[in-house]
């Protein structure tokens, strides 16, 4: 693991120096600007709204940031040729795609760490707050749900190129968020071919809603019971340790040729 | 004496949507630790394609190649290979000190070690003054060094260095001959890749020559070439007749 710590610095002082970071801070300022701007038929003032736009926030600048960064790691090493020098050392494939992904869900957990600061800031400033467990329950949650989104971008770039990889990680990702919640729903009044395949979208599409706790701290419902969070961050390793091995099936054997190969 | 380099029919063959394309045909090579050997060939005979196949990055379509012992497609055989390419690329946006740092620790180097070695390949490559700043305001000639140096962190037993030379102004032509001269003065074994005849004349103990595919002659320069001639008539003897030969092949 030690060799992939050392992979994931590389990334965050890429992330660091090639100014991505200021992405961040337009993404932060935008975030700010719609929790405080934002006064839609002078529900400004209520701070469950601006917990729910702040949070909604989170969760939409996290998915983009996750996948922009997380789909580029391996194709970049490849375009740019550093991936020569890199793997000519004694460094596993697996331990070259941990410590990407490890690199990239840092940067990003810690991207939304200061959206949830920003929120909490900006709710307490109008004279609202979270229940405290609650809100460490929901960032841990999206903490998990952004270390599979991570790896689902890592897991296409292995095949893909940096624009494929991130059309089918939004593909994908988006369908499960918006499709899969209701899919039980539709299972309901839908039989034959098109239930078999819901069944089947249902099956394998990642359940994103199970780490999503927005409701629970906008509503003030109070903190999920710990089982419920310990499944979830469960099935969110599962997931992840699921995506990074098909990111390594598809890496371990690709041949990598420079200049007069052929 | 321990073999450094160990090849034994090796093949490499990559399928095209014309058609199979055989890079390498049945090499065999045996290289004694300790040794300059020479890399020679034409553009496209099988030299790059040789050493990303020794570095693990190519699977053999058949044969094997070994690296002290060690299958070259298991991590460990690379510990004691430094590697340089040509036209090396690198993270510009490191320091020249950060890009050894973070190098000796992909080797897992203790942190003292991992000091010392950058101090002095710095201090050897001439880049102690600029070690702290970013290798993107480094020029042509000092990012060639710093990927020296990288190649060089893990005291490598064996030094890979795929044309070398190719774009270097003669000083630095003569900072890669003394490198070689000190790792083999060192007792290091060196694998040179190189259309460079005259570098290699000057610096290798035995060529090796590739031409389509095949291991055209291996041995001493000296032993090869015929008293009078020069290695670069026998090059372009040995590479037209070997050309011609595949030509009529089937």
């Amino acid at each position: 693991m030690k060799r992939a710590w050392t992979l994931a610095t590389i990334v965050w002082l890429e992330m660091i120096r090639r100014k991505d970071i200021y992405v961040l801070f337009i993404m932060l300022a935008a975030l700010l600007v719609a929790m405080i701007a934002l006064d839609v038929f002078g529900l400004g003032q209520v701070t469950g709204y601006v917990k729910d736009i702040g949070l909604l926030a989170a969760w939409l600048l996290g998915w983009i940031l996750a996948i922009n960064t997380s789909i580029r790691q391996l194709p970049q090493e490849e375009t740019r040729g550093t991936i020569f020098p890199l793997l000519a050392k004694p460094v596993t494939r697996w331990e070259l795609i941990v410590g990407k992904w490890l690199g990239v869900w840092v940067v990003v957990m810690t991207a939304m760490l200061l959206f949830y600061l920003t929120t909490w800031g900006v709710v307490a400033l109008k004279g609202g707050a979270f229940n405290p467990l609650t809100l460490i329950q929901a960032f841990v949650l999206h903490a998990v749900a952004l270390a599979v989104l991570v790896a689902i971008g890592i897991a296409l770039s292995t095949r893909l190129n940096a624009d494929a990889a991130a059309a089918m990680a939004y593909v994908l990702t988006g369908a499960a968020f918006a499709i899969v919640p209701h899919i039980s729903m539709l299972l309901a009044v839908t039989t034959g071919l098109r239930g078999a395949l819901l069944n089947a979208l249902y099956y394998l599409l990642p359940h994103f809603e199970l780490f999503d706790l927005r409701r629970r701290l906008v509503h003030d419902w109070g903190a999920a019971e710990g089982l419920a969070v310990g499944g979830a961050t469960l099935y969110g390793a599962l997931l992840t340790l699921g995506f990074l091995l098909l990111a390594w099936i598809g890496y371990r054997r690709k041949r990598f040729s420079r200049g007069e190969i052929l | 004496m321990q073999t450094a380099i160990d090849i034994r029919g090796l093949s490499v063959t990559f399928p095209t949507p014309s058609g199979p394309v055989h890079a390498l045909r049945d090499v065999t090579l045996s290289i004694e630790a300790g040794t300059v050997f020479g890399f020679l060939g034409p553009n496209g005979a099988g030299k790059t394609t040789t050493i990303l196949t020794l570095l693990g990055f190519l699977k053999p379509t058949s044969g094997q190649a070994f690296v002290f012992g060690q299958d070259c497609t298991a991590t460990i055989a690379r510990e004691r290979i430094g590697y340089l390419a040509e036209n090396p690329d690198t993270y510009t946006f490191l320091s020249g000190r950060e890009l050894l740092t973070l190098t000796g620790k992909l080797f897992r180097l203790a942190p003292a070690v991992i000091r010392e070695r950058a101090g002095r390949l710095l201090e050897d490559t001439a880049l102690t003054g600029a070690a702290d700043r970013r290798i993107a305001g480094y020029s042509r000639g000092m990012r060639q060094r710093i990927c020296l140096a990288q190649s060089l962190m893990n005291d490598p037993d064996l030094l890979i260095l795929d044309e070398p030379t190719g774009g270097m102004d003669p000083l630095g032509r003569m900072e890669i001959r003394r490198l070689i001269a000190a790792r083999k003065a060192a007792g290091k074994t060196v694998f040179f890749s190189s259309h460079e005849l005259s570098e290699v004349e000057l610096v290798c103990d035995r060529v090796g020559i590739v031409a389509g595919g095949r291991l055209v002659a291996e041995g001493r320069t000296a032993d090869l070439v015929k008293p009078g001639q020069s290695l670069e008539r026998y090059f372009v003897d040995l590479v037209t007749a070997a050309a011609a030969r595949s030509e009529g092949a089937p």
